[in-house]
């Protein structure tokens, strides 16, 4: 689950330079401020110059420095979202978004969990602590988009086409899943929760599942 | 002193006034004043839906608006203030003063300016007909397919939102390229491109992008048609990702159609009120042409979650936005400095902007950093980041640019005092409904959403930020307020009542007909601050008169300045 780690390296780091950037604009305003009430109380007019060439060019430089920086940054930070060697997935699962709910099928077993959203009737995705799992996220309608906070990542939903991501979530937890793309009039309530449950005990809850569909007859 | 013989030898017809005379106005000034006005009623209008929305999300789990009324108004509520209101009010300042700014009689194309109006108008009445019919428009201001086919918005209100959009973004076409063809072909005698005010210099990127990225616009919404048409194209993603790649194509570089002409606002307004020539002006114009040129190859940062993005490409652009935004920055704190400041209320709105549009800007240079982006967009925070650069940023450099003109274009002063409550409620008002968004985004809430549950965390932020919604609506009623009292004031403003730098400045408040006549003419023009410099050399002139020595070269540090300023030239 290479996302959150990056996104607590990268956003942090941004944050602060944000803030020592605003801080010192907001430093430069305060100075003009200043110098600006000396000069009315003795009388000397506003600066004359219209340049300063050295300035410039060595605050252009700066800025360019800067600006590599962060593309730097930005592009080691994607290469950690998806090393080139991804773990080989354990397992797949399939999800599909339609309106106005989540669909996951557990690949090659028959498995499936649904629900209608409506009402705090919200579908739980449950996977195995310490596994790479991938997931195959597709739309049976129009474009949704698969969003876990806790991970901080989302991906979009489209129909007609799949998008793959591996996660490996560390430790058992219940996490709160979203819709975060514009599809309609249930749009809000288009949640789930993402249930991560230790190896053994998700062993167990999926031959359950398999078991009871099979009594079943799905 | 020449005057452009154009401008006195032809009286031109006669207008009328009235409600026709002013709809079938050839003169830029009208056509200007009416877009303005079209576009503040739109965005009273728009800005009355976004406190609806505020209201719902005060409190978890209300019901003041039902989910498919909420859908209706955040639809109306980002399509009009984007499509209706600030690129309006961004071309529309680019119609009322560029011509003034670049001392020509008339505006390039006059028909074809007020046919751009009319197209904006007819564009705004199917918008706000598309909010109102009963299933009406509801798929966001992006319209994103396959939600806005005809399987999965099946109503009307659907239809009409593309043909707005389709009309108003006409509009802005035809009007962005009359002020462009203005300054490339009728700039007066002396009026080189490098010594016109950098509000026009703003205009020059603002109606590029405008004519590069709007027809993007017009080829998406023949996207949408055909998929209303025959929905079964969707099923091939091909149709999902062409729709989403041509929608950004003109929605990212809108994004800055809506921000280099109020930029350009506060330029002037700094320099004239810091009592001193724009800083790096050169740098600021190529900065300019850099930054419009790079933002058409920044789109795809809006895709990053789609999977179907070239993540480190769009990033790059994205990121090297840094360079000219940090230059046109340069440019505005080097004017700043060393400044004898006043403080009127249209400076106060432009020195506000400075640090606001900031946040937007440093926020959105964090979203150009796709794995900061996986983690909020579609979250309050984007809503956050984009009502700063939007409401912080621009439209506090529109209201610095209303308060500043105004007396231009109407013949009478604002109240100032009115003014600054204004200013002061909108920046209380601005700040406290926008930055609780950022940790509301942060703490995982999702946009487009009618409601909350109570126990997500978002209660007390949410509440915050409906308060300083309210903040923002009492701002606005005292700008109106404000209006009517100064109506009936009726303070007449001399042609130049604060001591400006640009052409406008030397012909009446309001200008005539024509703008420059016999009486008010064009000047010789040597620099982009054509009013200053006659002004400063008539001060020269009364010096060398009134001094004793007079006949010797005259000394005075001030004087000395101001010649080898002019020989510079």
């Amino acid at each position: 689950m290479p996302f959150r780690h990056v996104f607590g390296q990268v956003f942090p780091l941004e944050s602060v330079i944000a803030a020592i950037v605003f801080g010192l604009v907001l430093a430069a305003m305060a100075a003009a401020v200043i110098v600006s009430w000396r000069k009315r109380r003795r009388g000397t007019p506003a600066a004359r110059r219209e340049h300063l060439r050295l300035l410039e060019a060595a605050y252009g430089l700066a800025l360019a420095g800067i600006a590599a920086f962060l593309v730097v940054v930005s592009f080691s930070a994607n290469a950690g979202d998806f090393p080139r060697q991804d773990p080989a997935p354990t397992m797949r699962v399939q999800v599909t978004a339609f309106q106005w709910c989540w669909r996951f099928h557990y690949a090659g077993q028959p498995v499936t969990v649904t629900g209608s959203c409506a009402g705090g009737d919200y579908p739980v995705l449950v996977l195995p602590a310490g596994l790479p799992v991938e997931i195959d996220l597709t739309s049976a309608d129009v474009v949704h988009a698969f969003w876990v906070p806790y991970l901080d990542y989302k991906m979009d939903a489209f129909p007609g086409h799949v998008d793959r991501f591996t996660v490996t979530l560390p430790r058992p937890g219940r996490w709160i899943g979203r819709c975060a793309q514009m599809c309609g009039l249930y749009h809000y309530e288009m949640d789930f929760y993402l249930q991560v449950v230790p190896q053994a005990q998700f062993s167990r809850w999926l031959h359950a599942r398999a078991g009871a569909a099979a009594v079943s007859g799905r | 002193m020449t005057a452009e013989p154009a401008v006195t030898a032809a009286p031109g017809p006669k207008q009328t006034d009235g409600l026709v005379g002013w709809l079938q106005s050839t003169d830029h000034k009208r056509i200007g004043i009416l877009t303005l006005g079209t576009a503040f009623v739109m965005f009273l209008f728009d800005g009355l839906l976004g406190l609806a929305m505020r209201a719902q999300l005060a409190r978890p789990g209300q019901h003041i608006l039902s989910a498919q009324q909420y859908n209706q108004v955040f639809t109306m509520h980002g399509t009009g203030m984007i499509g209706l209101a600030i690129t309006p009010f961004a071309l529309g300042l680019g119609v009322y003063l560029i011509p003034l700014q670049v001392g020509a009689p008339r505006i390039a194309a006059p028909r074809l300016t007020l046919l751009g109006y009319w197209c904006y108008v007819l564009g705004a009445v199917t918008l706000v007909w598309a909010f109102l019919t009963p299933d009406g428009a509801a798929a966001g201001w992006w319209g994103y397919t396959p939600l806005s086919s005809s399987i999965y918005s099946p109503g009307p209100g659907m239809s009409l939102w593309v043909a707005g959009v389709f009309l108003a973004a006409c509009g802005m076409i035809l009007q962005g390229a009359t002020v462009l063809w203005t300054i490339l072909r009728l700039r007066a005698p002396g009026v080189t491109m490098l010594r016109m005010p950098v509000f026009a210099w703003t205009m020059v990127v603002t109606c590029l992008m405008t004519l590069a990225s709007f027809p993007s616009l017009l080829t998406a919404m023949g996207v949408i048609t055909a998929t209303r048409i025959d929905p079964g194209l969707l099923a091939s993603n091909a149709w999902n990702m062409a729709y989403e790649n041509l929608f950004w194509f003109y929605g990212h570089p809108v994004v800055y159609v809506m921000f280099f002409p109020f930029v350009g606002c506060v330029a002037e307004v700094l320099a004239v009120f810091s009592g001193r020539r724009f800083f790096n002006y050169k740098g600021t114009a190529f900065s300019l042409l850099a930054f419009a040129a790079l933002s058409m190859a920044v789109w795809g940062h809006h895709l990053f979650i789609s999977g179907q993005q070239v993540n480190d490409y769009f990033s790059l652009t994205s990121i090297l936005l840094t360079i000219p935004a940090g230059m046109e920055y340069f440019g505005l704190l080097g004017t700043l400095a060393g400044g004898r400041l006043r403080y009127p209320a249209a400076m106060l709105f432009a020195l506000a902007f400075i640090p606001q549009f900031l946040i937007g800007g440093l926020s959105g240079i964090m979203l150009g950093t796709p794995s900061v982006d996986y983690a909020v967009n579609n979250s309050y925070f984007v809503v956050a980041h984009f009502h700063y650069t939007l409401f912080a940023g621009s439209v506090f450099g529109f209201f610095a640019g209303v308060y500043f003109w105004w007396p231009k274009a109407t013949g009478f002063l604002l109240n100032e005092r009115a003014g600054r409550l204004h200013f002061v409620l909108m920046v209380i008002g601005a700040n406290v409904t926008y930055l609780p968004m950022f940790f509301l985004g942060l703490k995982g809430m999702p946009r487009w959403v009618v409601s909350y549950p109570g126990g997500a965390g978002f209660s007390a932020l949410s509440l915050i930020s409906s308060i300083g919604a309210g903040v923002i609506g009492l701002a606005m009623m005292v700008f109106l307020y404000n209006i009517y009292i100064s109506a009936r004031q009726k303070k007449p403003a001399t042609a130049d009542p604060w001591g400006g730098y640009s052409l406008e400045w030397l012909t009446s408040s309001p200008p005539p007909r024509f703008n420059y006549n016999a009486q008010f003419p064009v000047p010789r023009v040597r620099s982009f601050t054509p009013t200053l410099d006659l002004r400063e050399r008539q001060r020269e002139r009364q010096r060398v008169t009134l001094s004793p020595r007079a006949g010797r070269p005259v000394t005075d540090t001030v004087t000395a300045d101001t010649r080898a300023y002019r020989d510079e030239r």
